[in-house]
């Protein structure tokens, strides 16, 4: 994971210095822009690896450089967003963001996501099928889910609801994404397909169903199953 | 009234050597026709003539009458008496009709006088009330209009029987323009929509319709609501603009006044909290428990004002009334861990242990707004229980309702505290000195478990007893269903 570019794109100096302290110190390089146009270009120039995006830029909204971030790089993309605006996170989500923290934030939250956000990237690329969380294993090749190395059954769209999100470990999935791969786009709006499919998939996967502690619920925006533990990690 | 004039033009008659008198007995037909009507005038003109026969023609003092140019004068008499009697009486009913005219348009001009300044729509409703009272002499009262209407209060509808209100409804609802109906006790009660076009603005009802000319006062009605809904109409486009110019202002300026806080306080305490945060990860740093300790220090206290903000901030939506809940369904005990583990640093000092039922039914509330009274609930239960005492959260549900509670070992709440702790700014006498707080967070909660159709309820036995906060959001008895998967 080291080496990794990350890009930040704030306009307050404060904030880029304790990120740039914070990501170097968890062995990112590390680039700043303050502000959007100079985000899109150092993301061309420097090939980042993640980019780290404030919503308030002065030069134009964070939203847009993100859509036009997305319209040639699959980089992963970590917001930086205010509390009690759950529209505004779904809506970024579903442009292309990996995923999001609420300011204020501690450095370990953003940094978890990074390396999610990260890890899924490798892991699409390296082709490697098992994902791997706490006692939970879902082989994402062979199809196949167990806890403590039991196999466990789940229905057809159990296992996608819970394929889905292990694709994603560690970031957070939308409803509207969920509903729409599992159930199609006239069911965008049942999110209560997916409190009912989420109460039996805990059931089979949580020691706790009622104190889940892998399948994680993101109030007003989507699910989240927590993040892996990297085959090289270093507990934090 | 004949015998009165006949003693007056016969002392006339003696006095003044008058002949001929007959032509006075036309007073009296005069005064019946213009007071009396027209039979009670011919009575006094018949009356007049045999009275002036016996009186003023030869032979005197006898009804007969011998000479032919008296018998020519009497029956002129007759005829002039009968015309005279006719023309007075339906001169009076023309001044009459004239009169009623000319008050109906004094009251139509103060009615549309009363329209044209109206300035709210209650004036308008007030104005439509009176006006037509006055102008049907019958019961009026006006309903509905949502907010818009200030007439016809409850007191005024329960006076109502019930088959009139079940017309009022059948009305409001749309389902028909205007109706008649028989209250049960006799009475005809005529019920339309103060507007043709829309039941926005409410149904007047008026009552003690004579049966025979419910035609008439219908029409009536109509023509006083024709110009009455005109304005309403006019008056509802110019509130709904005003409205929307006055919200788009104050709108401004809060967004304004929010924007400038959130950023100006938060986006300091955003590096002021990342930082502590960096540090206390740095090598040196992390290798010294006391730098640590100040690291976090730092940090809670940089959480503690965040939390501030964001309750002025809600303060602000909360007194603005701009909770506008996003409802969906969710499970209970999601809010709850949500909110425990947003809560999770705070609470390391405290005993945290969680009760919740499985299975409970779905709710369907805006999630993020019960997750944030929840919090509120549980910050207090953090600042007013000691260190190391338990703090029990849990979920359970009761016939109607899921109820979310949190309850402590803490300082509790004295009969009196229990009976204003949602109100605004109110702390306890007993913490405001020792506990820092801002009396926002209950009254916070309250509005927001509220606007879930919620209700929330403290239980202690008293000081230093500790306390239980409940939330108690209603469940629907038909639970969403998810087709089988195949």
């Amino acid at each position: 994971m080291s080496e990794a570019l990350a890009l930040i794109v704030d306009d307050e100096v404060q904030i880029r210095r304790f990120l740039r302290a914070g990501l170097e110190l968890d062995g990112f390089l590390v680039e700043e822009a303050e502000n959007g146009t100079e985000a899109l270009k150092l993301a061309t120039l420097k090939a980042a690896d993640i980019v780290i995006l404030d919503l308030g830029l002065p030069d134009m909204d964070g939203s847009e450089v993100l859509e036009r971030l997305r319209g040639w790089s699959t980089v992963p993309v970590i917001v930086l967003s205010v509390r009690s605006n759950e529209t505004e996170k779904v809506r970024l989500l579903e442009n292309g963001a990996d995923d999001y923290v609420v300011k204020p934030f501690g450095m370990a939250e953003l940094l978890a996501r990074a390396h999610a956000a990260l890890r899924r990237y490798a892991r699409a690329s390296a082709g490697e099928p098992v994902v791997k969380i706490g006692p939970l294993a879902i082989d994402l090749a062979a199809r196949i889910v167990t806890v403590e190395g039991a196999r466990i059954m789940l229905t057809p769209k159990e296992y996608r609801l819970l394929q889905i999100l292990a694709q994603h470990a560690g970031n957070v999935v939308t409803h509207q994404f969920l509903l729409k791969e599992i159930w199609g786009s006239p069911h965008l709006h049942d999110t209560h397909y997916l409190r009912i499919f989420v109460r039996k998939i805990r059931q089979k996967i949580e020691t706790n169903p009622t104190q889940p502690r892998m399948l994680l619920t993101e109030l007003g925006v989507g699910y989240r199953l927590v993040a892996p533990e990297p085959a090289n990690s270093v507990p934090a | 009234m004949v015998g009165v004039t006949t003693l007056i033009v016969y002392g006339l008659t003696l006095s003044l050597e008058i002949r001929r008198g007959s032509a006075v007995y036309l007073l009296p037909v005069l005064l019946a026709g213009w007071h009396l009507g027209l039979v009670p005038a011919l009575v006094a003109a018949v009356a007049g003539v045999l009275w002036s026969g016996y009186f003023f023609f030869s032979p005197y003092y006898s009804f007969f009458v011998v000479q032919p140019n008296e018998i020519v004068n009497l029956t002129l008499f007759m005829v002039v008496a009968v015309v005279t009697s006719h023309l007075a009486n339906s001169m009076k009913q023309q001044t009459e009709l004239a009169r009623k005219r000319e008050k109906e348009m004094g009251n139509l001009y103060a009615f549309s006088r009363r329209l044209a300044v109206a300035s709210s729509a209650a004036d308008i409703y007030h104005a439509i009330a009176e006006h037509l009272a006055n102008l049907v002499q019958r019961k009026v009262v006006l309903f509905g209009a949502g907010a818009l209407a200030t007439q016809g209060g409850a007191s005024e509808q329960a006076l109502l029987s019930e088959r009139v209100r079940a017309a009022i409804a059948e009305i409001e609802a749309g389902r028909s323009p205007a109706s008649t109906v028989e209250d049960g006790a006799g009475d005809v009660w005529f019920v339309r929509r103060v507007s043709e076009k829309t039941a926005d603005f409410g149904v007047i009802a008026i009552g003690s319709v004579p049966a025979e000319n419910v035609e008439e006062v219908r029409q009536r009605v109509d023509e006083v609501l024709a110009d009455a809904a005109a304005t309403l109409e006019r008056l509802d486009v110019a509130r709904v603009l005003n409205d929307a110019r006055m919200r788009s202002e104050t709108e401004l300026l809060r967004e304004a006044l929010i924007g400038s806080v959130s950023h100006e306080l938060r986006t300091p305490l955003a590096s002021i909290l990342g930082a502590a945060t960096v540090l206390s990860k740095s090598p040196g740093i992390a290798a010294d428990e006391r730098l640590t300790s100040l690291a976090s220090v730092v940090r809670d206290e940089s959480e503690r004002l965040n939390n501030d903000i964001q309750n002025l901030l809600d303060a602000t939506r909360v007194s603005r009334k701009q909770i506008t809940p996003r409802q969906e369904w969710i499970e209970p005990q999601d809010i709850v861990n949500s909110a425990l583990e947003r809560r999770r640093r705070r609470l390391a000092s405290h005993k945290v242990a969680l009760d919740m039922e499985t299975n409970l039914p779905l709710i369907y509330v805006d999630a993020v707004l019960v997750e944030q009274a929840f919090v509120q609930v549980v910050d207090n239960a953090a600042k007013y229980s000691p260190a190391g005492s338990a703090i029990i959260l849990g979920a359970k549900r009761n016939s109607r309702h899921v109820v979310l509670s949190v309850r402590d070992a803490g300082a509790g709440l004295t009969a009196e505290e229990n009976g204003h702790i949602y109100e605004r700014f109110f702390r306890g006498e007993r913490h405001a000195a020792t506990t820092p707080g801002s009396g926002l967070g209950l009254w916070i909660a309250q509005a927001f478990v509220h606007a879930n159709g919620g209700k929330i309820e403290a239980v202690s036995a008293g000081a230093d007893c500790g306390t239980m906060v409940e939330i108690h959001l209603p469940f629907a008895a038909t639970q969403p269903e998810v087709a089988p998967d195949e």
